[in-house]
């Protein structure tokens, strides 16, 4: 194997002032270099052959890494004063000591070292299964996935041993999977019937296609082998309707999460026109505005604390709070400057708003530019949870727990204190509350404040799963009306419900029409809607003729 | 005065009136008369753009029959415009012939989109009168059946307008799919043919701009007319008070559909004749925030008076073409503020704001001192 050693001349070896990130240490990883050190030196068949068993026990990260820089030519060996060293290429000019993971150079006399035919063949087998050992389990997961599908025969047995010793419940379904998939193409007549059995009873979706193949020989043999075909029927069934569940758990999931995305817009929505009986126009320029807040909060903290640090991870945390407030002032300054003139013609204030509206998605354009900006995710709120093979992002799930609470806040705050009381009597009868005391001015400023820091926070939580840009608003200000008329206007609760109903629609329908379509029909279905019941689905209850 | 032929109220509305008629006469005659090099020589360009303008008005006073006189604040009108104009922009889309980029004789974006022949519905478009016809009826259908379903369940007030607004809204997300066999978002365009000329003839210019015109004119005399009759004084107590107009035995919900459906099918005249001036139809055109910019145009004219729309239109256009030429970037901003003045301090318009100033400076004189009151009952006042 190793022949060019004796060559090599004595190097200075400079060890270099940083450590690789990669090549952390610990015991077993310090095991595994040794082992890998012994290969790239052994001199004989019989000390090759050792190194590549112990190296079979192991399962480390290095070893991968090292057997894809041994197959491209990236190992070198140093003869140093004392003994060769070998070393490893793990970037454009960047080496390292393989058996101390520590960055190193590299002297102009260092030889190539290259694995013969057999060794590679060998290795390649060892780095296949590595990850079956990983002690990461997904990694396991994924590996078992891996080799069961291409029913290699050489894996199955090493398959079936592992199997047998996975505790976890997850990991070992995997591996019964992969032995189960392995099985259909080698095993014998009672393993490929059994297999097939297990494979239904686990629902196997990734074994679906195998089975089918299974089902199809197994039809056009000869020799029909009625079991067989009746439990491949039958676990293709069971499959099949797992899979009908999931899709539907899934477009429930979808559905609520669009659901909670339309409330989240809306609700401020709701209480400045529902309530206040304002027509807000610019209700999607303070979503905008509370995105544009997050995009500022980050922006500040990639300054003054960098990307890498911990404390950026929370910059999403800060913006809810300063989104809110933000939109809150410039709500409350549009009521004092604009919307107090106009309580009594509701026509007008859709105008005036609507002019507002155009002066600040242009104001967004001049300060921020008109192309979207980015937002990013924070890692606490990126991947997803699998709930029972349901893929919820945690963005998404975040999104219908901040719903809820906004409105269990909303209702409380309306419910149970004075404010509220204030709120609701002003909007009962503006004239009766303030003369009966309630400062009215105030109670109209704060709750317009309120309804748009309401939109502020659904725009922080909108640069999560859509774009931050001078229009944001606009795609949402058509749906938002939907809601709180179909709702019933004045009707908080209707709100809620109008929102979820209306997203459990669209996500159902779109997987049939198509998002536009689906889109399309839903706002068609409203207005049918509303044909039957005017007054949304909660109407308010009044006797005044004009209402 | 009351000759009923003769719709007009005061002697300055017949002079505007008859300024307009010989400016719609007058304008195209200076493309035609002067040489190109003289002082008073309009372009083609110019005369096509202020086609547009015509077309605008038109728009606008149909907008104004709704909302001025009716208290019906649409924010769909747009999408009558516009469907006016998809309707005639069918038939110049099928007078390319064989003269499009493919060669056939199948509209471009056909071709493009893999039809093998002409859909049914495309076939009757080969008749311009047709296409003329189709632009009236279309948007007549689309108002009537909405409105019936609108006014029978009694929808009215701000909830009108958001409907009209969602309806806007789906109209345009179906005009922007590729399969809705209108040429998706890049609508229909390069038009070669109209009435067997060539459409980039100055006498079709000025052919289309007297139409135009002839329109603008026409649509003028017939809301005049309507409001001098009784049908007019019912309007405008619907306006006023819808309850109390029920209550004395009229159905205002047939009313509300009949104004309804006039109004888009002159929305949809103009749209037709918008099209081959300016070129191009594309679902943009049916946006939600283009129907607000009627709205615009109206309020600042001056809403419930009959040249109001008129002057709204042209002026806020000749502003916009102003402005985005030499302030492109605060177009939006200055728009926005002028009509914010003018909602919070010219309830009437720029056609009020005489009456406003006259006054105001007599309840400068009259002691003690009267507040103005704005003149339009508003729906919902309570």
């Amino acid at each position: 194997m190793f022949i060019g050693g004796k060559l090599l001349k004595l190097v200075a070896l400079l060890v270099s002032v940083y450590i690789c990130a990669s090549s952390a240490l610990h015991a077993a990883d310090d095991q595994a270099r040794q082992v890998l050190v012994d290969l790239v030196l052994a001199e004989d068949d019989a000390a090759t052959q050792a190194s590549l068993d112990k190296l079979g026990e192991l399962g480390d990260e290095v070893i991968g890494q090292f057997v894809a820089a041994w197959r491209v030519g990236q190992v070198f060996v140093d003869e140093k004063n004392g003994g060769p060293v070998v070393l490893m290429q793990v970037g454009e000019g960047k080496y390292e000591n393989l058996l101390t993971g520590a960055s190193a150079a590299m002297s102009a006399d260092a030889k190539i070292d290259r694995a013969s035919r057999k060794l590679r063949k060998d290795l390649r087998r060892i780095v296949d299964l590595l990850d079956l050992k990983s002690p990461d389990y997904k990694k396991r997961i994924a590996a078992a996935d891996k080799l069961g599908k291409t029913q290699n025969e050489e894996y199955l047995p090493e398959l079936r041993e592992l199997a047998a010793k996975q505790t976890d419940k997850k990991v070992k379904r995997a591996f019964d999977e992969a032995v189960a998939i392995s099985e259909l193409k080698n095993g014998n007549e009672d393993q490929l019937l059994s297999a097939v059995i297990e494979l239904g009873e686990l629902r196997s979706f990734g074994a679906r296609d195998y089975i089918e193949s299974v089902y199809q020989d197994a039809q056009q043999a000869d020799e029909k082998n009625t079991s067989l075909i009746k439990s491949c029927e039958t676990s293709l069934r069971l499959i099949d309707e797992r899979q009908k569940m999931l899709d539907f758990a899934s477009t429930l999931f979808r559905g609520l999460s669009t659901g909670s995305v339309l409330l989240l817009v809306a609700y401020g929505l709701a209480i400045t026109f529902g309530q206040m009986g304002v027509i807000n126009m610019a209700h999607g320029e303070f979503i905008a505005i509370g995105g544009y807040t997050v995009y500022l909060v980050q922006n500040f903290f990639i300054a003054n604390y960098g990307v890498d640090s911990d404390v950026y991870g929370w910059y999403f945390a800060v913006s809810l709070p300063a989104a809110f407030i933000v939109s809150a002032l410039a709500g409350a300054l549009l009521e004092k400057g604009l919307i107090q003139f106009l309580y009594k013609r509701p026509l007008e204030s859709l105008l005036a708003t609507w002019a507002v509206s155009m002066v600040m998605q242009q104001a967004f354009r001049l300060k921020f530019g008109a192309a979207n900006v980015s937002v990013s995710t924070p890692e606490w709120l990126s991947g997803s949870y699998d709930f029972f093979g349901v893929l919820m992002s945690y963005n998404r799930l975040s999104l219908i727990v901040f719903a809820i609470l906004v409105v269990v806040v909303t209702r409380l705050l309306l419910s149970k204190t004075s404010w509220g009381l204030h709120v609701r009597a002003t909007m009962q009868n503006r004239q009766m509350a303030s003369s009966l005391g309630v400062p009215s001015a105030r109670v109209n400023m704060l709750t317009f404040a309120f309804g748009s820091g309401l939109a502020g926070l659904a725009g922080a939580f909108l640069s999560q799963i859509g774009n931050v840009g001078p229009s944001m608003g606009q795609t949402y200000i058509v749906d938002s009306f939907m809601v709180v008329v179909v709702g019933g206007v004045g009707n908080l609760i209707g709100a809620a419900i109008s929102s979820l109903g209306i997203g459990m629609i669209d996500q159902g329908l779109q997987p049939l029409l198509g998002p536009v379509m689906g889109k399309i029909t839903v706002l068609f279905l409203i207005i049918i809607f509303l044909q039957f019941k005017p007054g949304g689905l909660f109407p308010a209850r009044s006797r005044s003729l004009d209402d | 005065m009351n000759n009923r032929l003769l719709p007009f109220d005061t002697i300055g509305e017949k002079i505007a009136l008859a300024v307009l008629a010989i400016f719609v006469v007058i304008f195209p005659l200076m493309n035609t008369l002067f040489p190109a090099d003289s002082a008073l020589h309009i372009t083609t360009f110019q005369l096509s753009v202020w086609g547009k303008y015509l077309c605008y008005a038109v728009l606008a006073i149909s907008l104004n029959f709704l909302w001025g006189y009716t208290g019906l604040l649409c924010l769909g009108q747009c999408l009558f415009f516009a469907l006016g104009g998809y309707a005639f922009g069918m038939y110049l889309m099928l007078m390319i012939g064989d003269l499009g980029a493919y060669g056939t004789s199948l509209p471009d974006f056909m071709v493009f989109l893999g039809y093998s022949e002409l859909p049914v519905h495309w076939k009757p478009f080969y008749n311009p009168w047709f296409a003329v016809f189709a632009a009236m009826w279309v948007p007549g259908l689309v108002a009537f059946v909405f409105g019936m379903l609108a006014f029978r369940s009694r929808i009215k007030g701000v909830y009108f307008s958001i409907l009209t607004q969602a309806l806007t809204y789906a109209a345009a997300l179906l005009f922007f799919r590729n399969d809705f066999t209108f040429g998706g978002n890049n609508g229909f365009t390069d038009f070669k043919f109209i009435f067997g000329h060539d459409i980039r003839e100055a006498s079709v210019s000025r052919a289309l701009f007297w139409a135009s015109g002839f329109l603008l004119i026409g649509v003028y005399y017939l809301i005049a007319y309507l409001l001098k009759s009784k049908f007019g004084l019912v309007q405008r107590a619907i306006r006023d008070s819808e309850n109390r107009v029920r209550f004395s035995g009229y159905s205002t919900t047939h009313y509300k559909v009949f104004i309804f459906v006039v109004s888009a099918m002159i929305a949809g005249l103009a749209g037709a004749l918008y099209v081959p001036q300016a070129g191009i139809i594309n679902p943009s055109e049916m946006w939600p925030t283009k129907g607000l910019d009627i709205v615009v145009w109206v309020a600042v004219g001056g809403r419930g008076s009959k040249f109001g729309p008129i002057i709204g239109a042209v002026l806020i256009n000749l502003l916009k073409s102003y402005t985005t030429r030499v302030y492109p970037e605060s177009w939006l901003i200055i728009l926005g503020l002028v009509f914010l003045l003018v909602v919070l301090f010219m309830p009437n318009g720029v056609v009020g704001l005489w009456d406003q100033v006259k006054a105001w400076i007599q309840s400068r004189k009259a002691d003690p001192p009267a507040t103005v009151e704005p003149q339009l009952a508003v729906e919902n006042e309570s």
